[in-house]
């Protein structure tokens, strides 16, 4: 572990928590994806979230004390995203979030890849490699299911319904504005926000897909940093089954 | 260059000789359709092993954990995805006819995954019980196997069973050598999958079953249940565990005076109801499925609508 200051281990807690999130809601996924293949290449791409996550943790918590650290936090200490945290517990939801997800989780990525925090700048290089597949992965499968009618319905209800939690990811983590001028990261949530905003504003036209505009417009404003602190409703449950086996004993090595 | 025979006889020299066969041959029709039953049944227990695990994914008490379980139940979905192709390829059912077979509760798969996994620990057993048991059938599989693809992709899946099988060991000693609920939970996950493992191999097998004449299985049941009783038994009362097998004792006399364990006499009709979609969990296992199935049959047909003409 290496010494951070107290705004970058802000920063990496936001970014880790978040990536534990996606990485076990879409490991929920695993026997039940839309096919066999499918269900292959999601399951991939839940380990390299999770193990995004363990790699950012390690940077900032104690060898032996991740898992602890990472199922057994009161709720009101994640500083996970809602869009992160969200069930979509049906394909068009998870296949939504996970294109809005990666998607801002690459510019993520590219905006620690200069980062003056050691080790930090190489895990970011190795992880963008990883995100090329997953957005390149979530792009085809929407592009492609959109060309039927009643598809492209799903998915556009779908966007209704995750579209108004999407910007969340940008949710400034707390002291942002001291990790950016320390060289933690290169640029700070608002003005990654305005790309992936265009960007997917841009898919969005491209595709033809009907969403309501003002959530379109909507996409680069950035909830407060507070909101970091509050948990959605799904996510007690959640959060339960996180941490059902290891509380059963905090003594034990699982 | 593409095989055929006169008769079963001509047949059977051929597969005596060495012979393996190849999906462009035409083999006998008894063997098709014997062979595409044998790798059905074994799709279909790779895909529903992989469901009775996830289960407990979410609860993994680790997230490196839950990344290995994850790696771990990927395969078995691997698993599955070369054995249907294997079997489509015999021209009987298509992938998709499989699938719904499955989920109409009209084909079967193996006894083990028509059981809840309880606690954590049954992972564990699955992992060290259920993993060893389909190891030691599927390498008795692979030993011989006389139809081409279907050993071809044993390889990989013996392999990557025989990884499994030694994860499940590591995690077995980290509860053997953990707390005292741990212990407890695993013992009582023992409780739960012992009789279930042993059965996992099948009744004797008839003396004239074709898989073994044809050279598909290249042991019979009784034999692998033998060897792995006798391998098992041993390791997990030197774990401090015990075998929830009243009779259960060592009989210096039998396998020629060298000895061997020996259990009660096996009740077979907890294995028959599984066969019967009757099992603890197999409606539970069956209908979800099933539901997950049908709410992403839309995928699907979005897929085929948009495919591009080959």
């Amino acid at each position: 572990m290496i010494e951070l200051s107290e705004a970058a281990k802000a920063y990496l807690l936001a970014f880790a928590d978040d990536e534990h999130m996606i990485g076990s809601r879409h490991a929920n996924w695993i026997g039940l994806g839309p096919f066999l293949e499918e269900d292959l290449a999601f399951c991939s791409i839940a380990q390299d979230e999770l193990g995004h996550a363990l790699a950012l943790y390690d940077m900032f918590v104690p060898t032996g004390e991740i898992d602890r650290f990472a199922l057994l936090r009161e709720p009101a200490d994640y500083r996970s995203c809602a869009l992160a945290e969200l069930e979509c517990p049906t394909w068009d939801l998870a296949l939504v979030r996970h294109w809005l997800y990666d998607s801002a989780e690459a510019l993520r990525w590219s905006a620690l890849v200069g980062s003056e925090v050691d080790d930090l700048g190489a895990l970011a290089t190795q992880a963008l490699r990883d995100e090329a597949f997953h957005a390149q992965h979530a792009e085809m499968f929407v592009e492609r299911v959109v060309g039927d009618r009643a598809a492209r319905s799903r998915i556009e209800r779908a966007l209704a319904e995750v579209l108004p939690v999407a910007s969340s990811v940008w949710t400034p983590p707390d002291g942002e504005e001291t990790a950016v001028a320390e060289g933690v990261v290169t640029r700070s949530s608002a003005s990654l926000a305005m790309v992936w905003a265009d960007q997917i504003r841009t898919q969005l036209d491209g595709l033809g897909l009907a969403v309501d505009p003002q959530l379109a417009q909507g996409l680069d404003e950035l909830p407060p940093a507070s909101t970091r602190h509050h948990r959605i409703n799904q996510f007690d449950r959640f959060h339960t089954s996180l941490g059902e086996v290891i509380s059963l004993d905090p003594s034990a090595i699982w | 260059m593409t095989h055929s025979w006169t008769n079963l006889d001509d047949f059977q020299t051929y597969i005596d000789g060495g012979g393996i066969v190849e999906p462009n041959d035409r083999m006998p029709e008894e063997f098709r359709s014997e062979v595409f039953r044998f790798i059905e049944f074994h799709a279909n227990s790779e895909l529903m092993g992989g469901l009775t695990e996830r289960d407990w994914i979410p609860r993994a008490p680790g997230v490196r954990l839950k990344q290995i379980f994850l790696a771990k139940t990927q395969d078995e979905i691997g698993h599955a995805h070369l054995l249907y192709q294997v079997a489509a390829d015999m021209g009987v059912k298509s992938r998709t006819e499989m699938l719904e077979d499955l989920f109409e509760g009209r084909s079967r798969f193996h006894n083990v995954f028509h059981y809840k996994a309880v606690t954590w620990a049954d992972q564990i057993a699955i992992a060290y019980l259920v993993d060893a048991a389909a190891f030691a059938s599927q390498r008795a599989v692979f030993a011989e196997c006389t139809y081409g693809p279907y050993k071809r992709v044993l390889k990989r899946i013996v392999a990557e069973e025989g990884f499994h099988m030694r994860h499940g060991e590591e995690m077995l000693l980290r509860l053997t050598e953990g707390t005292d609920i741990q212990r407890t939970m695993f013992q009582e996950a023992l409780d739960r999958w012992w009789w279930p493992a042993v059965q996992l191999f099948g009744p004797d097998s008839d003396p004239d079953d074709p898989l073994l004449r044809w050279k598909i299985k290249s042991q019979p049941n009784e034999q692998l249940r033998h060897a792995y009783i006798q391998k098992y038994v041993p390791l997990l009362q030197s774990y401090g565990f015990t075998i929830p097998d009243p009779n259960l004792h060592f009989d210096e006399s039998a396998d020629d005076g060298k000895g061997a364990w020996v259990t009660s006499e096996i009740d077979w009709e907890p294995l028959i109801a599984t066969m019967r979609q009757g099992g603890p969990d197999s409606r539970r296992r069956i209908s979800n499925a099933a539901a997950n199935y049908a709410d992403t049959a839309w995928v699907r047909a979005a897929l085929e609508a948009t495919a591009v003409p080959a």
